[in-house]
């Protein structure tokens, strides 16, 4: 018994007819970093919400130190030492970081003291964070978001510290730096808890890897006896394909094109700068860069929700800039952006399957009234394409689990018959699983001449999937490079701007097509 | 919060979620619910030695059984539930989008005025007919773009919908007063030969018809009405592809403006639609009782809030809402001229306890307290 500083046995914690986790074991040591893997909807948040007093189990025992103990509210899991970062970050906007630790505290007085600065200033010291205790939350970043709610957990104690999802919307280098952090403090003799979806980073960071299926406990494994393989496998519960497939498909002439394509964003500075580029039928075109860099601001000036200062966007050879959404829309260019918070963009999350499938095609008829039977089909269609777990199709779509939310979405764009699609992260936080589904729907329609730009995170993943992948730098291009022929080591320089490509052939300009369609209108012109 | 609760004794029950609550569970919580508030009301009227079993029973016949005049009572009762009813489902309109109309006070009474003007101005001149179809047209069209103002500053300047409409509350307010209050050659809504401001009713130029139904009852054609513009909204906002933007809207702004639709432009739309119906129910309202008065609203723009929320904006829930929250308000005025001890406005405090007790009764439909096992 005595080693482990926690202990979970038997837990059962339902919700009213689903069973979120059915008699689950775990274990973890101090100075211990544990993953905890598993599917989406397979429990592990619910299962790490119990041990932070968020839920109680239905039944079941947990063991701190050896003690059994009841979690009954996140004041108790406090005092026990377990502390919990959420996937949403719980944070007042308003309050310095500082504060934000700060007013947590029991017994604090009422006076703000200019120490409280000083005390949180040590602690990132000792871990080796990069955190300002004086600035306001609203300014932040979501990786200082992030280790702020980590120093908050440290700084009230915790030697059980639970991380949910840490790295989703963390980039690269945001990543190895949480990594380092997180090695420190399991040299401090923490014991960790991190659940993730990415399996390199299973590998890289954890020393066991407990797996859940379903809501129930499959096994635990020591990371450096397992494999990526072996892993998956347990966690889907058959063999899997690690492999993403890269059709070569005959090309089209372009369909999109875009000419020094300059876009502010929301606070009116430049967050595209001139950028050139154009996407082929059968074609899907990467675009890798770091977070904030312009990825949004592109899609939705294709999507023609975001005036552009300057440039040019012609499809199939017509000019699109300064159409209205619905025009571009009806033109079969799709656009889906999965925001960091999943459901922001292109879904009404109290409505259902149904009502949200007919949200770009409700118009289509002349009657005033609004054809459900279409949608209830379509819902239908997508449900069982693309296996979406849900009750029916009249279940509203916040109901679903995040991969089955995303399936929805991703269905709907599909089944509208674009012909451009531009996604941006669409496998954000799912699993494996969900996300090798993804992927071939992609393919697919790349298979039937659907050009594709696919705004992407992981890089192995890009390189897989992508012919070819534009790399943009602080919103300019950094060059067009062909995916087989990249290296990750390349695409990283081009993302920190420190490899400019957009200049190589003098001849060939990058973002250029040979046959465009702007070569056109120039003759017609001369 | 945490904190509070920690230092609670350890409970051996826990809350866990409801899925699919079933109708018949449902009304059990809030028949308990009313229940409840009645029975919290018979203990005030207990205390002060009135006996609430005849309080109560004065109070939901209304005093109607065995008395000769039982439809005069019906017909008054019926003259109050339709303005509640019909701004209610106004109301509702705004609110399925987010929109928080709590304007329908002014709107109310913008409604009103503009419909008493034309009956004044254009009752001498043409039919009858004529007259109360403009009647409801004009108060209509005032009414929305009262209901406007608030939404054109919130579509371009992002002003608070709630404040802006609040305050043209008391504008539209202070601006019937002074027409009820203001003696001079130009205010024809005032009576002439009255030496005292007083409102000059135009009933004999001008009111909503009634159909005789058996041998004294009559039915004002203002009951036909609302029942149809209601059932009109129900198709609207279920079935119709406008009905459709207002849900999305008012679920995710971020994703109707994704859709490709103007979201501007829907909300404005409704916010018309949602204003000049209340302007309409107004319209019924002064056309049916012939004469303005300083409380023309009797409250319906704040009402019909309540009930727009007990009937959680089902259109079809909003008529019987409304018909109930009538029967506890027209029937304590009536039997506060049998209780001399009790005041009109206990109905009030019944209508907020029970207001109180069905939100609470939300709470276990969505709930549900479980015995908390013990692990081995």
């Amino acid at each position: 018994m005595a080693g482990y500083a926690i202990e979970m046995h038997g837990i059962t914690k339902t919700f009213g007819s689903v069973v979120a986790n059915k008699g689950v074991d775990l274990n973890v040591k101090s100075g211990e970093i544990l993953a905890l893997l598993g599917e989406n909807g397979s429990g592990k948040t619910t299962l790490m919400n119990m041990l932070s007093g968020i839920y109680k189990p239905d039944s079941g025992s947990i063991y701190i130190n050896g003690e059994a103990v009841s979690i009954d509210s996140p004041e108790d899991a406090k005092r026990l030492g377990i502390g919990m970062v959420h996937q949403h970050f719980k944070l007042v906007d308003v309050f310095s970081a500082a504060d934000n630790i700060w007013m947590g505290k029991e017994k604090s007085g009422l006076v703000l003291k200019k120490k409280r600065y000083d005390e949180i200033k040590d602690i990132t010291k000792r871990f080796g964070f990069d955190l300002d205790p004086t600035k306001k939350v609203y300014n932040m970043s979501v990786s200082e978001k992030q280790t702020l709610e980590i120093v908050k957990v440290l700084y009230y104690g915790a030697k059980i510290i639970i991380l949910d999802e840490p790295t989703a919307v963390l980039t690269v280098q945001e990543i190895e730096k949480l990594f380092n952090v997180l090695r420190a403090m399991k040299a401090e003799g923490h014991a960790i808890i991190i659940i993730t979806h990415k399996l390199n980073e299973v590998m890289e960071i954890s020393d066991r890897v407990a797996i859940m299926r379903k809501g129930e406990y499959i096994t635990t494994v020591n990371t450096s006896e397992t494999s990526e393989q072996a892993l998956t496998e347990w966690m889907v519960g058959h063999k899997v394909n690690l492999n993403i497939d890269r059709p070569v498909v005959e090309k089209t002439r372009p369909l999109l094109e875009v000419r020094n394509l300059t876009i502010n964003n929301d606070e009116g500075a430049t967050a595209i700068d001139n950028v050139s580029f154009y996407i082929r039928g059968g074609e899907i075109l990467g675009v890798a860069g770091i977070a904030g860099c312009g990825q949004k601001e592109l899609c939705e000036a294709i999507a023609g929700l975001r005036p552009i200062v300057s440039g040019q966007m012609i499809h199939k050879g017509d000019n699109i800039v300064g159409l209205p959404p619905k025009t571009i829309l009806e033109k079969g260019i799709s656009m889906s952006f999965i925001p960091e918070d999943r459901l922001g963009m292109g879904l009404a999350p109290s409505m259902s399957i149904t009502d949200n499938m007919l949200l770009k095609n409700y118009r289509m008829g002349k009657s005033p009234l609004i054809d459900r039977k279409r949608g209830r089909k379509d819902a239908l269609q997508v449900i069982e394409d693309l296996s979406v777990v849900t009750p029916s199709t009249e279940t509203p779509v916040r109901r679903l689990s995040g991969g089955n939310v995303q399936k929805v979405l991703l269905g709907r764009e599909i089944k509208a018959g674009p012909n451009v699609i531009i996604t941006a992260y669409p496998v954000r936080g799912l699993d494996i699983n969900s996300s090798y589904t993804i992927y071939n729907i992609l393919n697919k329609q790349k298979l039937d001449g659907v050009g594709v730009l696919f705004v992407g995170e992981d890089l192995d993943v890009m390189m897989a999937l992508c012919d070819k992948i534009l790399v943009l730098c602080h919103g300019k291009v950094m060059g067009v490079v062909h995916a087989h022929k990249t290296t990750k080591e390349e695409l990283g320089l081009m993302m920190t701007g420190s490899l400019d490509l957009s200049e190589k052939y003098a001849d060939k300009p990058a973002g250029l097509a040979k046959d465009t369609f702007f070569e056109d209108e120039n003759k017609k012109e001369g | 919060m945490n904190g509070f609760f920690s230092k609670m004794p350890r409970l051996p029950f826990h809350i866990v979620k409801r899925e699919n609550c079933p109708l018949w569970m449902k009304c059990c919580f809030y028949l308990a619910a009313i229940v409840i508030a009645l029975l919290a009301g018979a203990l005030v009227l207990w205390a002060i030695d009135v006996d609430p079993w005849d309080y109560y029973y004065q109070m939901f016949t209304m005093g109607a059984v065995g008395n000769k005049r039982a439809y005069k009572i019906y017909m008054n009762y019926i003259k109050e539930f339709l303005p509640l009813a019909l701004t209610s489902v106004a109301l509702s309109l705004a609110f399925k989008m987010k929109f928080w109309n709590i304007g329908g006070e002014g709107q109310f009474i913008m409604g009103a005025v503009s419909a008493a003007f034309v009956a004044f101005k254009l009752g001498p001149v043409a039919p009858a007919w004529v007259t109360l179809i403009v009647m409801c047209i004009t108060a209509m069209v005032i009414a929305g773009i009262y209901g406007l103002i608030a939404g054109i500053l919130k579509v371009r300047f992002g002003t608070n919908e709630t404040l802006m409409t609040l305050m043209l509350n008391y504008i539209a307010l202070y601006f019937l007063t002074f027409i009820g209050e203001t003696k001079a050659d130009w205010n024809f809504f005032l009576q002439e030969k009255s030496a005292r401001p007083v409102f000059e009713s135009f009933k004999d130029i001008v009111i909503f018809p009634s159909i005789p139904l058996g041998e004294k009852f009559e039915l004002n054609v203002c009951f036909i009405l609302t029942l149809m513009v209601g059932a009109i909204i129900f198709v609207y906002l279920k079935y119709t592809k406008q009905g459709y933007e207002i849900s999305v809207v008012g679920d995710s702004p971020n994703t109707a403006h994704y859709a490709g639709m103007k979201v501007n432009r829907i909300v404005l739309r409704t916010v018309f639609l949602s204003a000049s119906l209340v302007g309409l129910a107004a319209a019924f309202k002064v056309g049916s009782s012939g004469v303005l008065s300083t409380s023309i609203t009797d409250d319906v723009g704040w009402t019909g809030i309540i009930v727009a929320w007990l009937a959680q904006l089902n259109t079809g829930m909003i008529f019987i809402v409304s018909a109930l929250i009538c029967v506890l308000q027209f029937g304590s005025v009536n039997a506060a001229s049998e209780f001399a001890r009790v005041d009109s406005s206990f109905a009030n405090m019944l209508q907020g306890l029970i207001l109180f007790l069905v939100l609470a009764a939300d709470f276990f439909i969505r709930f549900r307290i479980a015995r908390t096992k013990k692990g081995e």
